[in-house]
């Protein structure tokens, strides 16, 4: 596979509810093995464009191309991707290891022992080895949205999407989880499309960005989130990555 | 694509060659292969495991290939892995190594039927314990209630009305006309035997009005509105909800059980009330089709047995199957604990539960009035 190809091409992608169109003429690539981050405010539609990412909804125009193989939400089978969901969406009536043998039990033809080897070995990946009889009700929000990593890598996807992790956990499991999407990237080669707006995520974990804003409906600025923070002259830009609001008293202009 | 693990002596060392594509989809392959590699290895000494035939490989694969090499330490061997310029394949290996957990999670022992038995008897008094507890909460909350209005969520009782009540009334409705028409076709089998048809209508007066009436809306009521709470509450309990209105000051069962229960309590008797009608006009239709009987005759025949005493005598216990209803379902749903496989299954013992005290207050109101001769 030649390594230029990308992973993923949006193409002049419009979506929405109706008549109301929440963003227009959205173009972006995510290249293989990197890590590309959705950034933009409250109500810019960060989860919303993960949705049409991974198919859960269908565009109004454009088109969405993962792996060179059509429209997402043209997939009956197995997709080629995992996704962790903001709560992780463990399955409550199931233990962990239960949880991750779901999709590995219903897309492959992986039976027996060999199932159980796999569930461990990713729960041990994730730093869940010793939690796989445990069900979702017993654990820490942490160590649900880690299952959920865990059970989103169980076909072993080349694609993992992930909307926001960091989202509700403290300081050092978030950090641990960004170590962990880290490892994923560079150690696993998996491209990594995450939904957040933790600064310090985003920073550590993220080669690309895309900044999305609601008034402009697409994205208003797309690169290094680094060099977008000490360069780039967008206000809305600017005062995301510094943290400032322009209407807070007494705020220093960045 | 073949996948193999060949094994090359080399001087002192064996050199464990893995070709072919290592991936999911060649689990089944790759795990003979590695089966039949230990078996051929009858080395002591160094293993060196080269990745440069690795066509691909993935995180099965990986696993699958670091937990070959563990059990190969494990037999005393010394391995190592040679990148053999495929990096991939070796942080992938590496990877599964390093964080490989040596503590396993203990087996959970299978519990034989008399540990059972033990266990379910061991939870009954903390489980009475949990309901006379909830009773009493939600009889403190009633003079609370009268005393502090703000107490009760008031504005939820219109809505709770409307769904508890009047959205239900088709089906109480629907239900006591065939039970009236059940009784109906029933008398004229039975009395019609012995020429007494003209008796249907006494029959369908007192079997519904007394009993029939008020269990069947509330069986029909406890399906509906029981499920229908006890889901609502549950939800409200996993998802944190409750903890917020507890965290605010509200106690849950003021703020949510009074209202629901108040309710019940008026929507029982009113659909009740609906329903004995209907299932006048279902005996009504019954008799007419199957007998000689006018219209005219059925009315007064009935109109002559409904008395004070039969229609107290079924109305008086329909606030009491209301009030049970509503308990059962809320104490159901605010004892949820965990996520949405715990709303199902308060929601079903909610149902279960509640039908079963319906039948059980019925039947003790109805060994009650007859021991008193009414």
């Amino acid at each position: 596979m030649p390594a230029s190809r990308p992973h993923i091409v949006v193409e002049d992608l419009s979506i929405g509810w109706g008549s109301r169109v929440l963003m227009e003429h959205v173009n972006f690539e995510v290249e293989r093995g990197t890590t590309l981050a959705i950034l933009g405010g409250s109500g810019s539609g960060k989860s919303t464009l993960l949705r049409y990412l991974i198919g859960l909804e269908q565009p109004m125009a454009g088109r969405i191309d993962i792996d060179g193989v059509g429209e997402p939400h043209v997939y009956t089978g197995v997709p080629p991707f995992g996704v962790l969901f903001q709560s992780g969406a463990l399955f409550s009536s199931l233990t962990l290891a239960e949880n991750l043998a779901l999709p590995l039990t219903t897309w492959t033809n992986v039976r027996g022992p060999l199932v159980q080897d796999f569930v461990q070995a990713k729960l041990d990946l994730v730093g869940l080895g010793a939690f796989s009889g445990h069900f979702p009700g017993e654990i820490s929000g942490g160590m649900k949205k880690r299952a959920g990593i865990a059970r989103a890598m169980m076909i072993e996807p080349d694609l993992l999407f992930f909307d926001e992790p960091s989202a509700g956990l403290d300081p050092i499991s978030a950090v641990e989880l960004d170590h962990l999407i880290v490892t994923l990237s560079r150690d696993l080669g998996i491209t990594i499309v995450i939904v957040t707006h933790e600064l310090p995520s985003i920073f550590l974990v993220a080669d690309n960005c895309i900044v999305l804003d609601k008034e402009t409906k697409g994205i208003v600025a797309r690169g290094d989130p680094q060099r977008l923070r000490d360069e780039s002259a967008i206000p809305f830009v600017h005062n995301f990555f510094t943290r400032s609001s322009p209407s807070a008293p007494g705020a220093r202009e960045g | 694509m073949s996948v193999a693990i060949t094994a090359e002596a080399d001087g002192e060392r064996t050199r464990l060659v893995p070709a072919g594509t290592f991936d999911l989809a060649h689990a089944s392959a790759v795990v003979r292969a590695v089966e039949q590699a230990e078996r051929d290895l009858i080395a002591s000494g160094d293993v060196d495991l080269h990745l440069s035939a690795l066509d691909r490989i993935d995180g099965s694969g990986a696993v699958l290939l670091a937990r070959l090499i563990d059990r190969l330490e494990a037999r005393g061997l010394r391995t190592r892995v040679i990148e053999d310029h495929n990096p991939h394949a070796f942080r992938l290996i590496t990877l599964y190594r390093e964080r490989r957990v040596e503590a396993r999670p203990q087996a959970t022992r299978k519990m034989g039927l008399l540990a059972q038995l033990g266990f379910v008897a061991a939870a009954v008094p903390g489980k009475m314990a949990g309901a006379l507890d909830f009773l009493g909460h939600a009889a403190a909350a009633i003079p609370k209630a009268l005393v502090s209005r703000r107490s009760v969520d008031w504005s939820s009782l219109p809505r709770l009305m409307q769904a508890i009540c009047a959205d239900a009334w088709p089906v109480t409705s629907a239900a006591n006309l065939l039970i009236g028409m059940i009784i109906g076709f029933l008398g004229v089998s039975q009395l019609g035997r012995f020429g007494a048809e003209v008796y249907v209508p006494e029959l369908v007066v007192v079997a519904q009005f007394r009993e029939l009436g008020p269990l069947v809306t509330a069986l029909v009521l406890a399906g509906r509105s029981g499920a229908g709470l006890a889901s609502e509450l549950a939800t409200m309990q996993v998802s944190e909800e409750i903890d917020a209105l507890r965290s605010m000051g509200f106690d849950p069962v003021s703020w949510l059980v009074v209202p629901r229960c108040l309710a019940l309590v008026v929507a029982v008797p009113l659909l009740t009330w609906i329903g004995d009608v209907f299932a006048l006009s279902g005996g009504l239709l019954a008799t007419i089709v199957s007998t000689d009987m006018t219209p005219r005759a059925y009315v007064l025949g009935a109109e002559l047995h409904i008395t004070g005493a039969n229609f107290l005598n079924g109305m008086i216990k329909t606030p009491f199957l209301g009030l049970i209803i509503g308990l059962i379902a809320c104490r159901q749903g605010l004892a949820a604990r965990g996520g949405a496989a715990a709303v199902g299954a308060r929601t079903t013992s909610a149902v279960v539960m509640a039908i079963f005290g319906v039948i059980a207050i019925s039947a003790l109101f109805t060994l009650f009035f007859t021991l008193l001769g009414i």
